[in-house]
């Protein structure tokens, strides 16, 4: 036991632990900080794809019953982790078991990767949010070629939104092999969206504390107008209709609640680092039991309210278009048959297509292939998700509103903030372990420190601005934080309640509260969420092999759309590199304590030899 | 007596209707009023004529003529005006202004253009002959430039734009892309970032101001020093040490 406490005392020294640990103003700071981490892009633009996909309103089943048995269990571990220890994610697990400090390395390790790709989708919001102060948005219609005789080319055969996304903002090459230069303006977006990050961490969690009251509430004011907009525009109710009526045979897929778990999971954003890190700025007794239970329930609330807004905006946008294709098909018919223009209207062209068709055959047969079909279900479905839903399905439907430019400024400044309040979470989540550890906290304040990550995500992140850069991105956004994350999340799940002890832990939270561990804590953190876990990872491996050889969407210029192309050897190859280096920092780490115990250990024999001998 | 001066593009059976002087007066005034009944007869069988030799000129599908589509009700919803006659007129009115304009002459009138084959649907083909000889049509190309040249002037006769009011052949010049010196978005990106860069700068400044007012506050009593390292600090650690977990007792607490 006496061995057991100098031990103690001396982690404590090596981890420079100090009394004076920065804190947040007050437990709101706390709640906000976590909801502008959870709250992010993903429940703008995945949560409403898997709705529509796996049948609508029926999907909410899924989705709530995993929230409840993985999310909530699961967040309630980390905060309760960073809380207790008040480290970062290395500290707090070296100190709860010194083999697999590797979890902490390994969720720093993740949480760098993302750092790293995701403010580039905030360079991408600023980008489209600076030209929005147009008078024509520049996504509206396609830009005049150079003899004026008629459109670009490309932007002819694609969409001008589209043509607007991979051609200017991107100016995206052909394939992930072809580099190119990098794109200015790209380039200084960035630079900006770092800046802002910094100027929010500069003075740790006291900036932080009071930037979050504003990332955090803004949004929601943006939502709301937005959903008042969004269902008093034409249309919007067939959109809504559509994403509400449930599909009940879809829960027979298992991939839906296969879906439904990684949502929760991803959407809570467990395993990178950041809920340890801002928990350990609180105060020892603060109620993180009654926290983590409002915090997720706020995502998922959240995830569904923006679904809502959504799906108005397709129903919009596919009203819109199903209606011009009416329209177009109207005036073919007038044209071909001579007809005066009031005799068909938009609501009786098929009813006229059949009635010509009958009386006039021939000359219905020589339109051909130029007759369209038009078919509101059909655009209805055209389910789209992540970068694709945010900049062009919704620039598509935001350019077709009235006094388009307000809502678009509103949108880009409600995409911006709720990427800058994720990006928050994930930069701290890097800083805190660092600026930890006592080498580094002995040589440089804070503020450097926090400088020279910025700078060095910076750095790094330009090459996410390259021609090729959307490539890189999308396969860091595939491959970078999914698989690792679950690991990590079952390893951490796996030690605290096993190898630590859920006893161990119970009687830590019970320190911190004052009162016991409930029992639908206990069960779902030692036994149904490590199962369900499990079962996801297995999923995980099992659907990554039979997939055959990693594919990515390139943009065929000539075609005007994307095509399903195989990533090179040296790709794959560096997708491999970024699975396996954040999951190897565990079972690393562990064989480095390993030799250097042994080592500690032999080397103290030797000296308690010299004394006794001398 | 005068003697009718016969028109130099005359049948060749008027010039010969030239009385010679020497004739008696009754001969003379049966002759001035043949002449005349047969000028009047040619006039009437010219202007009677015309319109058939025109309808020949204007044709569907014709080599020098274009089709016109005007979509009225498209463009205008409510307020749209009906096709008429004199809606008719004013096209044709409109087309021989913009003949004018491009020859750059005064020469041209509404007989000059000529339309058949309109339809229900609103549309027609137009043509248009020379004024000098109106049997020779002016030829597509230029028909082509005049109208390029007046569009917006004829679309704004009639309260229609490019779309509404189609010449079938002709695609409407695009207008040219206003490029200003710097893009607008730069301007606004420049507001922001010099604006977070201030942000940046202020808040470096005052902690380092901070800091400095600190340690000019802690050098003027140096007491602080022998103080601290009373209460055990050393470094910044607190050296009272931690509560050991391995002294407490496995049992819950008890109450009191």
């Amino acid at each position: 036991q006496a061995f057991y406490k100098l031990h103690a005392i001396s982690l404590d020294s090596t981890m420079g632990k100090d009394a004076a640990r920065a804190e947040w103003d007050n437990p709101m700071q706390f709640v906000l900080a976590c909801v502008s981490y959870a709250v992010g892009l993903g429940n703008v633009w995945r949560f409403p794809y898997l709705c529509q996909m796996h049948g609508g309103g029926g999907f909410l089943i899924p989705y709530l019953l995993m929230l409840v048995l993985l999310g909530v269990p699961l967040f309630y571990m980390e905060l309760a982790i960073g809380q207790k220890m008040r480290l970062g994610s290395i500290g707090a697990w070296r100190a709860i078991n010194p083999y697999l400090g590797g979890v902490g390395l390994a969720s720093v390790v993740t949480s760098m990767y993302l750092c790293l790709y995701y403010n580039v989708i905030n360079a991408w919001s600023f980008w489209y949010l600076f030209h929005s102060f147009q008078s024509v948005l520049p996504w509206a219609e396609c830009p005049v070629n150079s003899n004026l005789t008629g459109h670009v080319e490309e932007c002819e055969r694609a969409t001008p939104t589209q043509y607007f996304f991979y051609r200017e903002t991107l100016d995206i090459s052909g394939s992930i092999e072809e580099n190119g230069g990098i794109h200015m303006g790209q380039a200084l977006c960035l630079l900006l969206a770092w800046m802002i990050v910094y100027l929010f961490i500069v003075k740790g969690v006291k900036s932080t504390g009071k930037v979050v009251y504003f990332t955090a509430t803004f949004p929601y004011l943006v939502l709301i107008i937005y959903l008042i907009r969004g269902v008093t525009l034409h249309g919007a109710i067939n959109g809504v209709k559509y994403m509400f009526t449930p599909k009940m045979e879809q829960l027979a897929n298992p991939t839906t609640w296969i879906n439904a778990a990684t949502q929760i999971f991803f959407s809570l954003g467990l395993g990178f680092g950041s809920l340890i890190a801002f928990a350990s700025y609180n105060q020892y007794n603060n109620n993180f039991e009654k926290q983590a239970i409002v915090v997720s329930m706020v995502n998922s609330s959240t995830s569904i309210f923006a679904s809502i807004v959504t799906f108005s905006i397709y129903g919009f946008k596919a009203t819109f278009n199903y209606e011009s294709c009416l329209e177009r098909v109207r005036l073919l018919l007038l044209n071909t048959f001579d007809l005066a223009e009031d005799t068909i209207s938009l609501e009786n062209v098929i009813h006229w297509i059949a009635e010509l068709n009958r009386t006039h055959p021939e000359q219905f047969a020589s339109l051909g292939g130029r007759l369209e079909t038009c078919d509101l279900e059909a655009e209805l479905d055209t389910a789209v998700e992540g970068t694709g839903l945010a900049f062009i399905v919704y620039s598509e439907a935001i350019k077709n509103m009235p006094v388009s430019q307000l809502w678009s400024v509103l949108y880009f400044i409600m995409l911006l903030l709720l990427g800058m309040g994720s990006m928050l979470g994930n930069v701290i989540a890097v800083i805190t372990p660092l600026s930890d550890l006592k080498f580094i906290s002995r040589y440089m304040s804070t503020k450097t420190l926090n400088g020279l990550v910025c700078l060095f995500c910076l750095l790094l992140g330009l090459g996410f601005t390259t021609h090729s850069g959307n490539y890189w991105f999308t396969m860091f956004n595939d491959y970078g934080a999914t698989f690792s994350l679950l690991f990590i999340v079952l390893i951490e799940v796996i030690t605290v309640c096993y190898i630590y002890g859920i006893k161990r832990f119970e009687k830590d939270v019970e320190d911190m509260l004052g009162h016991r561990l409930n029992c639908y804590w206990k069960i779902m953190l030692a036994g149904v969420s490590p199962i369900l876990l499990i079962a996801l990872f297995i999923f995980y491996i099992v659907n990554y092999i039979q997939g055959g050889t990693p594919t990515y969407q390139a943009w065929n210029k000539e075609l005007g759309k994307s095509v399903v192309t195989e990533y090179p050897p040296y790709a794959q190859a560096f997708i491999g590199l970024l699975l396996a280096s954040s999951v190897c920092c565990i079972p690393l780490t562990a064989l480095y304590t390993y030799c250097k115990k042994r080592n500690l250990a032999s080397g103290k024999r030797e000296r308690t030899v010299s004394t006794v001998s001398a | 007596m005068p003697s009718l001066t016969v028109p130099p593009g005359a049948p060749p059976i008027l010039q010969s209707l030239t009385v010679p002087p020497g004739a008696p007066p009754i001969l003379q005034s049966l002759a001035v009023t043949l002449e005349r009944m047969l000028v009047r007869i040619l006039v009437l069988l010219y202007l009677a004529g015309a319109p058939a030799l025109a309808q020949t000129l204007c044709q569907p599908n014709a080599s020098n003529g274009y089709r016109v589509r005007i979509s009225i009700k498209t463009a205008l919803g409510n307020q749209a005006y009906e096709w008429n006659e004199n809606e008719m007129f004013l096209f044709r009115a409109t087309m021989a202004f913009a003949m004018r304009r491009y020859y750059k002459t005064e020469t041209y009138n509404v007989d000059n253009i000529i339309v058949c084959n309109q339809t229900r649907r609103v549309s027609f083909w137009f043509v248009v002959i020379s004024p000098e000889n109106p049997t020779m049509l002016i030829p597509k190309a230029d028909v082509e430039k005049a109208v390029s040249m007046s569009r917006h002037r004829i679309n704004n006769a009639f309260l229609l734009t490019d779309r509404t009011l189609e010449f079938l052949g002709i695609y409407p010049t695009l207008a040219e892309p206003v490029n200003p010196d710097t893009p607008p978005w730069l301007i606004v990106f420049g507001v922001v970032i010099g604006a977070v860069f201030a942000g940046i700068i202020a808040l470096l400044v005052s902690s380092l101001l901070q800091k400095r007012r600190k340690e000019k506050g802690m050098m003027e009593d140096g007491q602080d020093e022998e103080d601290r390292q009373m209460k055990g600090v050393e470094n910044g650690i607190n050296l009272d040490g931690i509560y050991n977990r391995g002294f407490t007792d496995d049992d819950r607490f008890t109450k009191l």
